[in-house]
């Protein structure tokens, strides 16, 4: 293992916020030209003076854990795509119905609940982030809890506030309206698990935007909205689109609120999760290899997608 | 120009998410019965005659560990039994995995590791059986018919099995491959050849009333426990043990499906010890034990 490697390099992150506030600040004339020199680096260096051997050694250390997790990682991830190639047999109509309607189910309702978790959340981590409000600890512990909730909790307390002998359900009842069954209930239980990803990340972005850029926008006569979309977007769009892609992720994956919450029909309630455990309940295991193929290949293009993209928004474009 | 990025490509999420969901075939879906199926419950091989008394059970050895993979329904029936035989049996430690029979058959396919296995249906037996799971022959040891059941407060006013076709109902049931699901199609497909009773489009009229399929018959109990579903159909058995919080109609016998409970030993595990369970689950104090669950005995 190089010394390289045991250097702190400017990290990423650095950049991200480094190189776009630099170009917009060079556009604006009269601007403080405060941008901060990268920091020097010589201190973090590791003194040379180190045994070579012992370096070797923890070296050959780093490398063998980092590869058990990555095997322990590949080779379900593996088995899964092999096996599910040799399940080519099981592509009969039932799967194909199944794999079109529980694919477009779980597209669609991701796609709202991404919807619903941006135009709210972003708000939200607005405030967080940037105000000082009465019970803001709160509401932040409150936004945590979900990530460390298991999905049967989130499940529970779904049905108890929004069942129909629920807190809030009950009226609605009253009133005519069931959640449960619907597609609305599984976009509420993909909300309540994934929002706090994107909430989280989002506040952090706007954490560390500098504020004396936004106060140089606006010195120069930008609205607060303009200042917004030309300064603050563009710095905290890489963890926007970060939390986005986790919170995404998650509600793809959103099982086990749902299946309690808003029960398990084909084209209505049944996502992908739930139809490849329905059809593994099923004893029906070509089917659920392929689906879950199918969902695996999909994620990983989302991944790449995202990645791609997000590289290039880095770049300012 | 970076923003426009961003919501370009969200506006192309949303739109390749709502492609496939167009007009999905839901009303084709649903009422999509095959009434034709050969009724599944049938003879589940020649039972045993009960032995006689065996207090405690005899396990060889005075115990050891026991696996049981068993379907969903059996849960209650089966816990109390592991208590008392453990109780007897000090050395004796049984373990577990309730769930769906199919779901049960795919886990030991895929090579979970048990003693014994007790299913609800012939098919899944069967299966099993196929697929040399099965050390010795399975004999059936309890029998178990369906109930409808209803939230304790009744929301939609069900009365008789003649209302699960009330337009607009909130019906669960198993899932059609899990034993529970399937009996409780057979049954509505035969209430539906009698059109005198129970109106014309009786099996279409209940499979459009489905809002949900569930995994195991227990996860159907819950749904109407909770009061989410307005009615579910379950094994009696089940409606015994949640007899606090569910109303049970009952199932005509001429529409009804009887379960045939098998149980084998597995090949690969405990044999004697298996055999010492089933032979329990078989005498009279076992039979008792299952009937006192809701269960019907054997013979």
């Amino acid at each position: 293992m190089s010394s390289r490697s045991l250097t702190v390099e400017p990290t990423g992150d650095a950049m991200i916020q480094g190189s776009p506030r630099q170009m917009r600040q060079s556009a604006l004339p009269n601007a403080p030209s405060a941008a901060p020199a990268p920091r020097p680096i010589a201190s973090a260096v590791i003194p040379k003076a180190m045994n070579g051997l012992a370096e070797r050694t923890r070296g050959v250390t780093v490398w063998t854990l980092a590869a058990l997790l990555v095997l322990f990682l590949a080779v379900p991830i593996g088995a899964l795509l092999v096996r599910a190639l040799g399940a080519g047999t099981g592509w009969d109509a039932r799967t194909y119905d199944t794999l079109r309607q529980a694919l477009g189910l779980s597209m669609a309702t991701t796609a709202l609940t991404m919807v619903v978790v941006i135009v709210s959340g972003t708000p939200l981590a607005y405030l967080l982030a940037r105000r000082r409000f009465r019970g803001a600890a709160v509401v932040e512990a409150l936004v945590d809890l979900p990530i460390v909730l298991p999905p049967a909790v989130a499940g529970i307390a779904l049905l108890v506030a929004f069942g129909r002998n629920g807190l809030v359900g009950q009226w609605l009842a009253e009133g005519g309206v069931t959640l449960g069954f619907t597609t609305i209930a599984v976009v509420m239980a993909q909300v309540f698990v994934s929002a706090p990803f994107y909430v989280i990340a989002a506040r952090a972005g706007f954490a560390r935007v500098d504020r004396d850029v936004e106060a140089a926008a606006a010195d120069l006569g930008a609205s607060p909205g303009r200042v917004f979309r030309t300064v603050t977007l563009p710095l905290i769009a890489p963890s926007l689109i970060a939390g986005a892609v986790l919170a995404w992720a998650r509600a793809l994956g959103e099982f086990g609120a749902t299946i309690m919450f808003a029960g398990n029909f084909p084209g209505v309630t049944q996502t992908m999760p739930l139809a490849i455990y329905a059809r593994f309940g099923a004893g029906d295991m070509p089917a659920a290899l392929l689906l879950s193929g199918v969902l695996l290949v999909a994620s990983l293009a989302v991944l790449l997608g995202v990645r791609v993209v997000g590289a290039r928004v880095r770049e300012g474009f | 120009m970076n923003s426009r990025l961003v919501i370009s490509l969200l506006a192309f999420v949303i739109c390749v998410g709502l492609v496939p969901f167009g007009p999905t075939p839901v009303a084709a879906q649903r009422g999509a019965w095959d009434c034709s199926a050969q009724p599944t419950g049938g003879e589940a091989g020649k039972a045993t005659p009960p032995s006689t008394s065996m207090p405690g059970g005899g396990f060889p050895r005075g115990g050891g560990e026991l696996t049981v993979f068993a379907a969903a329904s059996l849960s209650d029936a089966f816990e109390a039994i592991e208590r008392d035989l453990e109780v007897a049996n000090p050395d004796l430690s049984i373990t577990y995995n309730f769930g769906g029979s199919q779901a049960l058959v795919t886990q030991l396919e895929e090579g979970a590791e048990a003693d014994v296995f007790a299913s609800a249906n012939v098919a899944q037996m069967a299966a099993a059986t196929e697929a040399e799971l099965i050390a010795g022959d399975a004999v059936p040891f309890v029998r178990n018919r369906l109930a409808i059941v209803t939230p304790a407060n009744n929301p939609a006013g069900i009365e008789s099995p003649a209302d699960l076709g009330t337009d607009g109902i909130l019906l669960v049931l198993a899932q059609p491959e899990v034993p529970a699901g399937r009996y409780a199609r057979e049954s509505v497909c035969k209430m539906g050849t009698d059109v005198e009773t129970y109106g014309t489009g009786f099996t279409d009229r209940v499979a459009a009333n489905v809002v949900s399929e569930e995994e195991d018959v227990r996860d159907v109990l819950t749904k109407v426990a909770l009061g989410e579903a307005d009615a579910g159909i379950v094994y009696v058995s089940d409606a015994t043990t949640a007899a606090d919080q569910v109303q049970v109609i009952d199932i005509p016998d001429e529409v009804n499906a009887v379960a045939a409970y098998p149980i084998a030993a597995l090949a690969g595990g405990d044999e004697e010890l298996a055999s010492a369970f089933i032979a329990y689950l078989l005498s009279d104090e076992g039979q008792a034990h299952l009937a006192s669950f809701g269960f019907e005995t054997v013979e």
